[in-house]
């Protein structure tokens, strides 16, 4: 006899009990292990998901700018291209919009990424061969065809913005085609298993909306395609794209670290293969006046390109002279007494004669050089003091002649400023002339001042002009076309360089050209090379948005640092680990109990308590070792269950069907291993407190120590008024606001761990109480007659195995506590009403375009030139009249919204407008302030940017809190730095970052106009306007939905994490009440000689069954009733706020299985013992 | 040779229990002296303390005061782990309800105080198979204990307490449960086996049919050991 064998004949003969404990492991092994597996599987799953989506793209350039499609194949023959790279696909990458009619519906779908591709990017896509989309032809994903109801063959319109070399909301841009409506034939469906059908360069597990086209029509379309020069146009024009898609043949560096190096090194020899044109600029040769002139097509050099300039004529020692010219609209000699303005549009004839103004005249801000080839100026009669004044300027001759001016005299100038929603207001100025300049042969008379301007500088007449903006041709005179026709765009004024850079200051830029004298002894073309790659030298490609990301890295990265699903798993099925420990602890005592004189033996036989405990402990090891062993192979079946419901039934909280189960060895021996441990520890603990009994009581069977009633009752009864007064003061300091919602520790709000104390300690308050009741016996006198005396004899019974009795309880209060708190947690933003103040911020539709709106659509004006195909009936223009629309910039990004379950780092950005600051609203979480939109417009000491953003954006997805900060462009290479300022609570603003207007502009000048829109109107109408607006706004992708449908489908992830933890929480339940039928069945099997003599005193065996049912009803009613009051009281603040939607009926019909559940398997019990013989039980006992 | 090396020494032996914190005496000031190979029956009243004494003497309990000298040694001057060693080398104990391991054989529950100190050995399993021989067993050694009757249950643990060859026998209400003869039956194989195996041998029981067996009895009246007659 060894102890090997002592321990196996132990586990052969207790298999009963072995077999329940064994049951409990599996139970806790299988949750624990599943929940690493599901952790595993989604990360691997998005793994996969992005090696898919990308095909063999590892590293991309994409952004606002257009360049040289020939810059990819310059680029492949530099030598410093790095040598893993194999192929590198130009593509244009666009966002647009798509209709379809189809019967008589019309049917729409925005935001869709337009990928303009030829074979060699197609070459880099997963598609089973198939070719690539032909001119004209479109291969659709099956999303967007799902939404367009779109088959192979069909026609589908494509919107999408034209590029615009000028900034749309700049004085010359232009305003009034923005959109190209591109006519396709759906060529092919890529179905949802298709890897292409999957592109997107920014980490989403969702399905996104693509469409293919070929790269010659969107270019065609867009007009960046190639133009040869001809002899009816010598301006020859080079293919153009925004995107470069490059493919490693070494997967292994492309896929790690090494791949930010490749990056580096790729945008080495990006910069070396760059031109001047791929930035939009142009080197303008000026052989009479012998200078360069760096020119944008911009019309505005932008102040990188201007500081690279700089420093590369400072390298070269080269002169220079900054530019910044303008359009004044009308000069007039300044004469106080003249008509208002707005009556020159009587004057039905142009004026013939010097009429004392001038209209469309050019200005320019230069600094006066004295030497050539910028200077001299020669003036006529008396030389100003230079440098000029700010209300200081000098006319030419022409000019002065014009207005009939001299020197001294003050003249007025109209001109036109930008305004933030594409208005341009004139505003006027009134200079003293202090020059009047020569025009023939000086500088003053250089043309070329003024950058070429297609439809502008190459018109003949001012009729010619391409109007960049309204113009009264009504009042150009003869004059000023007799000069234009001689000078053209010569400028007719000059003002110093600071005065032109204060009064046209622009977001993009302030100079409109920098000259450089030539190199000496150089040609101004020798010059314009060397200068021109200096230039190229000190460009910072980042900042002109030609970064090399490595895509297929930083997804795989953002794949590793998703949503820890192995967290949130644990914590989903916490209950059913704490239920199955509880459980385990609960088997194992039964067990013991048994066993007790046994063990009490092996102690008078002369085993140590520790040997004693090492025999029992090792059988029971043995039961938790086999039982971690099965656990975790029902952990890979409970993982797959999981991810089959994460696939179909919670399909809300992820939104892709493309998880797979991925089995790690580390995972699966870690679960084992924390399930075997949780395990051991709770029966080596259930053993140790046979410590405290001595070998005489152990021998007689006593298995629990005998204590001072009196005195714990007392203790207990002090626990439980502690534990629920403090459950009630956390709860009242919550309601009141007191607790910050601030994240605590893990993405843990100080609210989240306010509800799991004060659930925590109501549940222990009730059980703490339930045991002191049952301490006291007084507390239930036995006594009286018939059903109710049987009832309180039952419930006594409850205190015989006090510890068992509350042990269970507390397992089905638990477990009731979750099932009752979850469902307390849902919301259903669809019962909101616009409320300022909420989550709504009082407004009813959230809209998005594809392509910027620039106009206000709070105007008349700006709805006129904006909207389309406007029903003129007076209800729509009432309707249009009443509703508020708010404007939002928007700098796109990653989704960071709980939509997304990768790690996001940069999300979308919105510039928030002034009158959004001011007219606030909107819940705020832990942020100061009476309007904490004002924060936007705080300086920040350390001069970052102040931003805000919703509490689930920044604690889930970004990981951030208030005072926290967002590089930009990114963490790794920031340029600007965004500091959190303040938290909106359950808003509208889901995945987005919100800083000010100007702030925006001036951090992202290249983006244009409004694509985000939020919109006050009555509900009732808001179906309504919702359709005019998407029908009028068709060109611009305009897509609106009602703010309680988005704040819904962001709710729906949290609803279907609170399902999910509600099933798991049932699952808990379910054990609970397993746990409860065997106490039950042990309790009445143990008391079988009692209940025996009762009936052999009289009783029957009905008043039997009320008996131990009335105990089991107790336990079981206290339970559900202790753990729904607890999660009530936990869920107040919740309950109190708004959109609170406590499911009664499902929860209540949940509770009432689990009692009908409970009571039936207590029934099972009863019947046995009501069956066996009297006689013979009394014997046998 | 020193005598106290072969005898069982009780002196002043008091024990009191707390209960609701008033004090209950159960022993006051037992005094015992028995040399190896003697025999004593102690017999009293239900509450006396009869079995309260046996276990003290197991060292299954503490005294409240005096001294108890075994063989030369005080085990209550030994810690929990040399207590355990000391009962399972010194002292057979005999219970009431045999407290037999039901997923055992017979054999193997006889063996089972062999496994802590002495490991599986051929001796301690021949020494077995002998005893259960000597006590008429031999027929029933891989039985459960649920195979045979009460008589053979109390024969197999009168087995168990001997495997060790303990020098103090202690039995506690041995025939308790068991019919007339086999109380006869298991009295004479208790006084056989101390005279074999010169055990120092004491049993309480409320029988006096098995007390008269005994070549000496006392009876525990009011906390102290009285001399009994026949």
């Amino acid at each position: 006899m060894n102890q090997a064998r002592f321990v196996i004949k132990s586990l052969m003969y207790h298999w009963r009990t072995n077999l329940a404990v064994l049951l409990g492991v599996i139970a806790a092994t299988a949750v624990i292990g599943g929940a690493l597996i599901v952790g595993d599987s989604v990360r691997a799953s998005l793994r996969q998901m992005t090696l898919d989506r990308l095909g063999k793209i590892d590293f991309a350039v994409t952004g606002h700018r257009f360049f040289r499609e020939q810059l990819a194949s310059d680029l492949a023959s530099t030598p410093d291209l790095p040598a893993e790279i194999k192929t590198i696909a130009p593509a244009l990458v666009l966002r647009g919009s798509l209709d379809r009619d189809r019967e008589k519906q019309h049917l729409r779908v925005g935001q869709v990424n337009i990928f303009g591709v030829d074979q060699r990017l197609w070459s880099l896509l997963e598609h089973q061969d198939l070719p690539p989309p032909a001119d004209n032809q479109a291969i659709l994903n099956s999303r967007v065809a799902e939404q367009l109801q779109a088959a192979a063959g069909d026609e589908i319109t494509l919107w999408i913005e034209l590029p615009s070399a000028i900034p749309r909301d700049s004085l010359l841009g232009e305003r009034e085609e923005q959109s190209v409506e591109i006519t396709l034939t759906v060529k092919t469906i890529l179905d949802e298993s298709s890897k292409a059908g999957r592109l997107a360069l920014m980490p989403d597990q969702q399905l996104p909306l693509d469409l293919f086209v070929s790269l010659s029509t969107l270019q065609a379309a867009l007009d960046l395609d190639e133009i040869k020069a001809s002899r009816r146009n010598p301006q020859s024009r080079p293919a153009r794209v925004n995107s470069l898609f490059f493919s490693s043949d070494n997967q292994t560096t492309a896929t790690s670290y090494a791949a930010v190096q490749t990056a580096e090194k790729l945008e080495a020899a990006l910069k070396a293969a760059l031109k001047l044109e791929d930035l939009s600029l142009k080197m303008a040769p000026n052989e009479q006046y012998k200078y360069l002139s760096l020119e944008s097509e911009q019309m505005i050099l932008d102040p990188q390109i201007e500081q690279a300039g700089q420093a590369a004529a400072e390298s070269l020692n080269l002169a220079t002279s900054p530019v910044m010219v303008y359009i004044a609209n009308e000069i007039s000699h300044s004469q106080p007494e003249k008509q208002p303005e707005k009556q020159p549009a009587k004057q039905p004839e142009k004026q013939n004669q010097q009429s004392g103004f001038s209209m469309y005249s050019i200005v320019a801000g230069v600094e006066f050089s004295e030497k050539a080839p910028f200077g001299p100026f020669t003036f006529l009669g008396e030389k100003p003091a230079l440098p000029l004044k700010e209300n200081e300027i000098v006319l030419n001759q022409w000019l002065a002649e014009d207005l009939k001016v001299k020197v001294g005299d003050p003249i007025q100038m109209k001109y036109h400023v930008v305004g933030s929603r594409g208005e341009l207001p004139e505003v006027d100025k009134t200079f003293t002339v202090r020059g009047i300049l020569a025009l023939d042969g000086t500088p003053a008379a250089d043309r070329k001042l003024t950058p070429d301007m297609e439809g502008i500088t190459d018109a003949d007449t001012f009729g010619d002009w391409k109007q960049p903006f309204p113009m009264k041709l009504d009042r150009v005179t003869d004059r000023d076309e007799a000069y234009w026709d001689k000078y053209k765009a010569t400028p007719k004024a000059f003002v110093s360089l600071n005065t032109a850079q204060t009064l046209w200051n622009s977001r993009f830029g302030n100079l409109t050209s920098l000259r450089v004298g030539p190199l000496p002894d150089q040609s101004l073309t020798e010059t314009a090379n060397v200068f021109g790659k200096a230039i190229l030298k000190n460009i910072d490609v980042l900042k002109m948005g030609l970064a090399v990301l490595p895509v297929k890295f930083a997804g795989l990265a953002a794949a590793s640092g998703t949503t820890d699903f192995t967290g949130l798993f644990i914590g989903f099925s916490f209950f059913i680990i704490l239920s199955a420990i509880i459980l385990i602890r609960l088997l194992f005592k039964l067990g013991i109990d048994r066993r007790v004189s046994s063990i009490g033996l092996l102690a008078a036989l002369g085993f140590t308590p520790r040997q004693v405990r090492q025999v029992i402990f090792k059988e029971a090891f043995a039961v938790i070792l086999l039982g971690g062993v099965l656990g975790i192979t029902a952990a890979v079946g409970y993982a797959s269950l999981m991810l089959y419901g994460l696939k179909t039934w919670w399909i809300g909280a992820i939104g892709t069907r493309f998880l797979f189960l991925d089995l790690t060895p580390t995972s699966l021996i870690t679960g084992t291993l924390i399930s075997v441990f949780c395990s051991a520890f709770v029966i080596w603990k259930s053993m140790s407190e046979l410590k405290q009994l001595s070998i005489r009581s152990l021998l007689s069977g006593v298995s629990a120590p005998v204590s001072d009633t009196k005195k714990n009752a007392r203790r207990v009864s002090h626990v439980y008024k502690i534990s629920f007064g403090l459950a009630l003061l956390l709860v009242l300091l919550t309601v009141s606001g007191l607790v910050p919602q601030k994240e605590a520790f893990s993405g843990f709000s100080w609210q989240t761990v306010s509800f799991f104390l004060v659930g925590t300690l109501s549940l222990v308050a009730s059980v703490f109480f339930l045991s002191s009741r049952l301490r006291i016996e007084s507390a239930i006198p036995v006594k009286g007659t018939g059903p109710a005396a049987l009832i309180k004899l039952g419930i006594r019974n409850a205190g015989r195995f006090r510890q068992r009795s509350v042990l269970t309880t507390a397992l089905i209060a638990s477990a009731t506590f979750v099932l009752v708190s979850v469902a307390a947690g849902h919301r259903n933003p669809a019962v909101e009403t616009p409320d300022k103040n909420s989550g709504n911020g009082g407004f009813t539709l959230v809209a998005e375009s594809s392509s910027p709106l620039i106009y206000d659509l709070n105007t008349p004006e700006g709805r006129v030139k904006t909207l389309v195909n406007v029903p003129d009936d007076p209800s729509t223009q009432q309707l249009l009249k009443k509703m508020q629309v708010v404007p939002f910039r928007v700098k796109p990004g990653e989704n960071a919204s709980c939509l997304n379950i990768y790690q996001t780092s940069v999300p979308t950005i919105l510039g928030v407008p002034q009158e959004m600051m001011e007219r606030g609203g909107f819940k705020f979480a832990d942020t100061p302030g009476d309007n904490p939109w004002e924060l936007l417009n705080q300086p920040q000491d350390d001069g970052s940017i102040p931003a805000l953003g919703d509490m689930n954006t920044l604690m889930y997805s970004l990981h951030k809190g208030i005072g926290a900060t967002v590089g930009i462009p990114s963490d790794e290479r920031p340029e600007h730095e965004l500091k959190i300022k303040g938290m909106l609570d359950g808003s509208i603003f889901q995945g987005v970052l919100l800083i000010s207007e100007s702030h925006f502009q001036q951090l992202f000048p290249e983006q244009s106009g409004f694509q985000y829109f939020l919109i006050e109107v009555p509900p009732q109408q808001a179906t309504q306007l919702a359709g005019i607006l998407e029908t009028g706004l068709t060109e611009y992708g305009f897509d609106a939905d009602f703010v309680s449908n988005r704040l819904a489908n962001f709710l729906a992830v949290q609803n279907t994490y609170l399902s999910t933890f509600q099933t798991l929480g049932g699952l808990g339940l379910l054990l609970g009440t397993l746990g409860l039928a065997t106490v039950m069945l042990r309790n009445v099997v143990e008391r079988r000689s009692e209940l025996a003599l009762l009936r052999a005193i009289g009783m029957t065996g009905g008043n039997v069954a009320l008996i131990v049912l009335a105990e089991n009803a107790f336990l079981l009613i206290w339970g559900l009733v202790s753990g729904t009051l607890s999660a009530l009281l936990a869920m107040l603040p919740h309950l109190l706020s708004t959109g609170a939607d406590l499911p009664w009926e499902s929860g209540t019909l949940i509770l009432a299985a689990v009692f009908v559940t409970g009571m039936l398997a207590a029934l099972l019990a009863v019947a046995d013992a009501v069956r066996a013989p009297i006689l013979t039980t009394l014997r046998s006992q | 040779m020193n005598d106290s090396l072969e005898q069982l020494i009780v002196r002043e032996l008091t024990k009191e229990f707390s209960i609701a914190a008033e004090s209950l005496p159960i022993l006051a000031g037992v005094n015992l002296v028995l040399n190896r190979g003697e025999a004593l029956a102690i017999t009293g009243p239900s509450g006396s303390g009869k079995s309260t004494l046996l276990y003290i003497l197991g060292v299954l309990d503490q005294p409240t005061s005096g001294a108890v000298t075994q063989f030369g040694q005080n085990p209550f001057e030994l810690n929990t782990k040399q207590q355990a060693e000391f009962r399972n080398q010194n002292i057979g104990f005999i219970f009431q309800d045999h407290h037999l391991m039901p997923q055992f054989s017979v054999l193997e529950n006889v063996l089972i105080p062999t496994m802590v100190y002495q490991g599986e050995t051929s001796d301690a399993e021949d020494r077995a198979r002998h005893l259960l021989e000597r006590v008429g067993l031999h027929d029933r050694m891989h039985h459960r204990p649920a195979q045979i009757s009460g008589g053979e249950r109390q024969r197999v643990a009168v087995c168990r307490a001997l495997i060790n060859n303990p020098r103090l026998l202690l039995a506690d209400e041995p025939t308790g449960n068991l019919d007339r003869s086999n109380t006869e039956s298991i009295g004479k194989l208790l006084l056989e086996i101390n005279q074999e195996q010169n055990t120092v041998l004491i049993c309480v029981t409320h029988s006096s049919d098995l007390a008269a067996l005994f070549p000496r009895h006392q009876g525990l009246r009011d906390g102290l050991l009285v001399a009994e007659t026949a």
